[in-house]
């Protein structure tokens, strides 16, 4: 049952009051044809019809590239001074599920044994409002990896568009409650009578079992069959365009932009899908063809993700099969490996 | 593994270093004696590593070669031109900074070694961090059975830490063999692969244990020699190599299968790597 309801041009205020601190109001907006996620600061950059942004917000929370320390280097000795990580309170309107649900996997990435608190830190300070989804695309597979087009795991507030172009506001976390008391003007009680617009119908992908790929990937033989895993990814060309869309793909480079004497030490995104990317100084690279490149980001999805850290590698926002240039879809790979 | 006690670099921001001794070892590798800033210590297993940072250049992950039980002032770091990185450590003199974090990794398991025999197997530059635990094992000497050490090069004059070596030799407690792949007079010892030397392996198989550190290309012909011999899969230490950056298991470069081997490695015994796959 829905707890308050939001006025759609009741953003407006909830954009000025976020922004007029230090605070980030991020949301879907147009860039050239696509929507992405991006900061907005005047409710007229809202678009409100969307399905899934091009990118996933995870670059609020672990930035493409991020400075993480200034050095300088003198006569008797250097200066290398950390940078803390910018994080002020960050507001996501109009995540995805898939999104939302994402969140929790890179903070078990990040949280594992040491902890990235320039993660973290922005991740404490984010809240999270999700719409769910009306309409759907072909990309789209979030029931396939049991998720759902209002499924609310991850999000601090979940929306529903109603008939009349507002939203009923179920609060989710303690996070969100704080949230929704702090605009008490903004998010009014009650609204349980209103019509919402239908939910979108995601089918399920017939002949995948996300179960089935899981257990049998816990058997590594696979690795032995070279043949089934060169056939189905042949055709990747190692862009690594996929995992820059991805939600979850974590993997970085730590690199010095400057000179010797003074500059700063930069964390930049990196991909499994680059050749250089596990390559040896001596020339040796354990993996040394793109399809095992590719069986990687796959077994990192899931086997490594679910296995490693009990959390989910893929949510089925299907951005990936959107960005391939050669049109390389993980479905399919997932179908096969149902079947096999 | 969490970050031992002593260890810098929670934050993946190193700590200032000053380098005290340059050593030549070949035309292509040095030690590099390095002392932190700020009398710290460092304090590491055998096998752990450490993330070299030269800035401008970056960083690179650099197998500790000194023992932990050497002095606690320095630590030493045999480096190979090889890369960026490298190239630019070689044009560096004495008293020159660098930045240091760690140490990564889990190291060799002392306390699963002792009382036991020891077959140490080093191909070529996996002497590097294979010295760190011989020199731990000299130190303590007593705490350990037979300890066999074979090492391998390609040629004479790639042989790594020749003094440490003539100083092993001399030990009567010790026993080393050493071959080179193609001899160069005035060499007077074993020619040919490393596997070669098992036949003066004589070890109370069912009590030892080996550790192994090469070449990719080794692992599997040494790891099937020291079978032979009869030592457990799981008394079989291997430390790998990869492309580290972060060393704290969340850049990824890392993963082998579901482990990230700078934090679960880089030393796994043979009974866990024969079943990663890509491990080796």
């Amino acid at each position: 049952m829905a707890e308050r309801y939001l006025k759609r041009e009741d953003l407006a205020k909830l954009i000025d009051s976020v922004c007029s601190g230090e605070g980030l109001f991020v949301g879907p907006k147009m860039d050239g044809r696509q929507v992405v996620y991006a900061p907005i600061s005047a409710y007229k950059d809202i678009v409100f019809d969307y399905i899934v942004p091009r990118n996933s917000f995870k670059e609020f929370l672990f930035p493409q590239t991020e400075v993480i320390a200034r050095y300088a280097v003198h006569k008797d000795g250097i200066d290398l001074q950390g940078v803390k990580a910018e994080s002020p309170e960050m507001v996501v309107f109009g995540s995805r599920p898939c999104d939302a649900a994402s969140v929790a996997s890179l903070r078990s990435v990040f949280t594992w044994d040491f902890v990235d608190t320039s993660y973290t830190e922005r991740e404490d300070r984010m809240v999270i409002m999700t719409i769910a989804c009306t309409d759907r695309d072909e990309g789209c597979f979030c029931s396939t990896v049991n998720l759902a087009p209002d499924s609310v795991g991850g999000s601090d507030l979940f929306l529903k568009e109603t008939l009349e172009g507002g939203y009923l506001v179920d609060i989710v976390t303690d996070r969100g409650r704080t949230f929704v008391e702090r605009f008490e003007g903004i998010f009014s009680a009650g609204g349980a009578d209103v019509d919402i617009k239908r939910i979108a119908d995601v089918p399920r992908l017939k002949g995948v079992d996300v179960k089935k790929i899981k257990e049998d990937l816990r058997d590594t033989s696979h690795y032995d069959n070279d043949d089934l895993w060169a056939g189905l990814t042949r055709k990747c060309i190692g862009c690594g365009a996929c995992t820059f869309v991805c939600p979850t793909c974590h993997c970085f480079d730590i690199a010095d932009e400057g000179s010797a004497l003074e500059g700063e030490r930069r964390k930049n995104w990196d991909a499994c899908q680059f050749d250089h990317f596990t390559l040896h100084a001596s020339g040796h690279n354990p993996r040394d063809t793109q399809y095992k490149r590719w069986r990687n980001r796959f077994m990192c999805k899931f086997n490594f993700y679910p296995n490693k850290f009990s959390s989910r590698g893929c949510v089925g926002c299907g951005r990936c099969i959107r960005v391939c240039p050669v049109g390389l879809d993980i479905t399919e790979v997932m179908e096969e490996m149902s079947g096999r | 593994m969490s970050l031992s006690a002593g260890g810098y670099g929670q934050n993946m921001l190193p700590v200032a270093a000053t380098i005290t001794g340059i050593d030549r070892l070949t035309d292509k590798d040095c030690v590099f004696s390095i002392r932190l800033s700020k009398g710290g210590i460092l304090r590491f297993r055998a096998s752990q590593f450490v993330i070299l940072s030269l800035f401008g250049i970056g960083e690179a992950p650099i197998s500790i070669s000194s023992s932990p039980l050497d002095s606690e002032k320095s630590f030493e770091l045999c480096i190979r031109v090889v890369g960026n990185l490298t190239r630019a450590v070689h044009r560096l003199s004495v008293g020159d900074k660098v930045g240091i974090r760690g140490p990564y990794g889990n190291g060799f398991p002392m306390e699963r070694i002792e009382g036991r025999d020891v077959v140490i197997v080093a191909g070529g530059l996996g002497l590097a961090p294979l010295r760190s635990l011989i020199r731990h094992v000299i130190h303590e000497r007593d705490r350990y059975g037979r300890v066999i050490v074979l090492i391998g090069a390609k040629r004479p004059q790639d042989i790594l830490f020749k003094e440490d070596i003539l100083l092993w030799e001399a030990n009567p407690s010790i026993e080393v063999h050493l071959t080179v792949d193609v001899a160069v007079p005035p060499w007077d010892k074993h020619v040919g692969v490393i596997t070669k030397l098992f036949r003066y392996v004589d070890v109370d198989s069912l009590n030892a244990v080996a550790a192994v550190v090469g070449p990719p290309i080794m692992y599997r012909f040494v790891v099937s020699e020291i079978l032979n011999k009869g030592l457990f899969e799981g008394n079989i230490y291997l430390s790998l190599e990869r492309r580290m950056r972060c060393g704290i298991g969340k850049c990824g470069h890392c993963q082998i299968n579901g482990i990230y081997l700078c934090q679960d490695g880089p030393v796994l015994s043979y009974m866990e790597a024969r079943k990663l796959k890509e491990a080796l």
